[in-house]
């Protein structure tokens, strides 16, 4: 049965003072069914055709409820600007009621802050289309700032009902539009807000949802700023926590675990990779480069993807790993030299040469002394006698066991 | 770069790389591995381990490699036996010109 405006106000009412976050929450979702109800019965609403309704309920809830009709207006209409501006106030006039009310009210803060960031989404698509700037993205990271303020800034709700469980939700949308209008400098200041509110709960102790949305985030902040021992962190415990079935989410972390994970000297299974098909696509040649010492088809794998390596921002990880796979290229001479400890550089210089890889015997020589002070390799290079004098045990190390595997500088 | 030079690209729908190209024109081959895909929403606010990948690590460490419990990775992929094509070239030359072991070349 359709609904009316009237009913539409005790029911927002009704769910306010039940204090029933999950019906506030349906209340205000533009796609929810009594949005186009609501839409039917004005035809074209406007905020002075809803003053009427002023102080019909609580403030800001009369408001709140009128901006609602406007923004499911906009959106019927396919006014994307207009829907993102009045669901904007709406949000705003949230947010004041939020901050004097305890968690209860986090599940309607969850939904109007993701519709925000949706119509925002929509918003710039639909201006970029025309060929017009629109920063409505920017415009909600700003809201759903300010909404993680209030929901650290709670100091009176008893512990249980805090609104600081809101908080890693709200840090996963605010990075999330970062990261889209690519001003992830920003994220700083929001970690920085984290770490300086000691009595926010262990993140342990949030929803798994929220746990592993924020440490995606947080792995790729740190993969991007090259702390790569970090990010390895967090993104494995992101890839772990999801759920199965988010085979999307589960595929983003691996484009990113993955690659560092090979830094470290571990592959990927087949039955991982048997599960990951697009994975398996980008990163197989990578990975039976490796297994093989095959350089110069890692080389052509790099060659290959180079455009989708440099858009995801994994050209510089891959090529790092190419060491990886000149070690065991390095370590199937050795083994051909019947695990001599003294090998002459011009058999690696051969294998090189096999291998399809054209380089000057200096130049293997530069290639071995690097293998060597990177740890891949022990032993020393005798410069005089072009030879390389390998240790008598574990001539090549196995690569997890070495002490910084991140150390690529 | 470095690179293995000569070798062209045969497969039809490579395309040529430039710096400046821009995104929109080239969506070759992976349909859903793209910059702009974004994590998305779960379905559920909440699960608990058996529907994760912890499930099968048995209280294993995650991210520990097969030989710490995680049938996910493997660590030890050196093979001390390798009869490729390469070694079995490498060793040719070895025999050929009497390199390797203690043999100085000057």
């Amino acid at each position: 049965m359709p609904i009316n405006f009237s009913t539409y106000l005790t029911q927002l009412n009704d769910a306010l003072v039940a204090e029933n976050g999950s019906n506030l929450a349906y209340l205000l979702r533009p796609t929810s069914p009594h949005g186009k109800d609501l839409v039917k019965e004005f035809r074209n609403p406007t905020l002075a055709s809803l003053d009427y309704y002023k102080g019909s309920i609580q403030s800001p809830w009369d408001d709140i409820a009128i901006r609602y009709v406007l923004t499911c207006s906009h959106v019927a209409k396919r006014r994307c600007e207009d829907a993102f501006k009045e669901h904007s106030v709406l949000v705003a006039r949230f947010l004041t009621y939020f901050p004097e009310n305890r968690g209860w009210t986090l599940p309607a803060l969850f939904s109007i802050l993701r519709d925000l960031r949706d119509l925002a989404f929509d918003a710039d698509n639909f201006a970029k289309g025309y060929g017009q700037k629109s920063d409505c993205m920017e415009e909600a990271a700003r809201a759903i700032a300010k909404a993680f303020g209030s929901c650290c800034q709670d100091r009176v709700s008893p512990p249980e009902q805090s609104r600081k469980w809101g908080v890693y939700y709200v840090v996963g949308l605010v990075l999330k539009c970062y990261f889209k209008i690519r001003r992830i400098s920003l994220s700083k200041n929001i970690l920085r807000a984290l770490e300086a509110n000691k009595d926010i709960p262990d993140l342990s102790l949030y929803p798994r949802s929220h746990q592993v949305t924020f440490r995606y985030y947080l792995g790729m902040l740190n993969f991007l700023n090259e702390d790569y021992a970090r990010a390895e962190e967090e993104l494995t415990l992101a890839f772990y926590h999801c759920h199965v079935e988010a085979q999307a989410n589960q595929e983003r972390v691996l484009t990113y675990l993955l690659p560092l994970r090979l830094l470290k000297g571990q592959l990927p299974s087949d039955e991982l990779l048997s599960r990951f098909p697009i994975i398996r696509e980008l990163f197989e040649p990578f990975i039976s480069a490796i297994r093989k010492g095959d350089v110069a088809t890692f080389d052509k794998a790099l060659e290959h993807w180079e455009k989708k390596l440099l858009e995801l921002n994994l050209w510089l990880t891959l090529e790092k790993a190419r060491e990886i796979c000149l070690r065991g290229l390095f370590r199937k001479v050795y083994v051909v030299s019947s695990f001599s400890s003294r090998i002459p550089i011009s058999l690696f210089h051969s294998g090189l040469r096999i291998a399809g890889i054209e380089v000057d015997q200096e130049e293997t020589e530069c290639l071995l002394a690097n293998m060597i002070y990177k740890g891949f390799m022990r032993g020393y290079i005798s410069h005089e006698k072009q030879m390389v004098v390998l240790a008598n045990t574990n001539a090549f190390p196995k690569l997890a066991e070495r002490a910084q595997p991140f150390e690529y500088a | 770069m470095s690179s293995s030079a000569s070798t062209s690209k045969a497969k039809s729908e490579d395309k040529p790389v430039s710096a400046d190209e821009n995104k929109q024109d080239a969506r070759p081959h992976l349909g859903v591995l793209e910059e702009d895909d974004e994590f998305e929403e779960f379905a559920a606010a909440d699960w608990d381990d058996s529907q994760t990948d912890l499930a099968h690590l048995g209280g294993a460490a995650p991210g520990a490699a097969k030989s710490g419990g995680d049938k996910l990775w493997e660590d030890n992929w050196d093979d001390d036996d390798v009869e490729d094509e390469f070694s079995v070239q490498l060793r040719n030359e070895l025999t050929k010109t009497g390199k390797g072991g203690d043999a100085m070349e000057h």
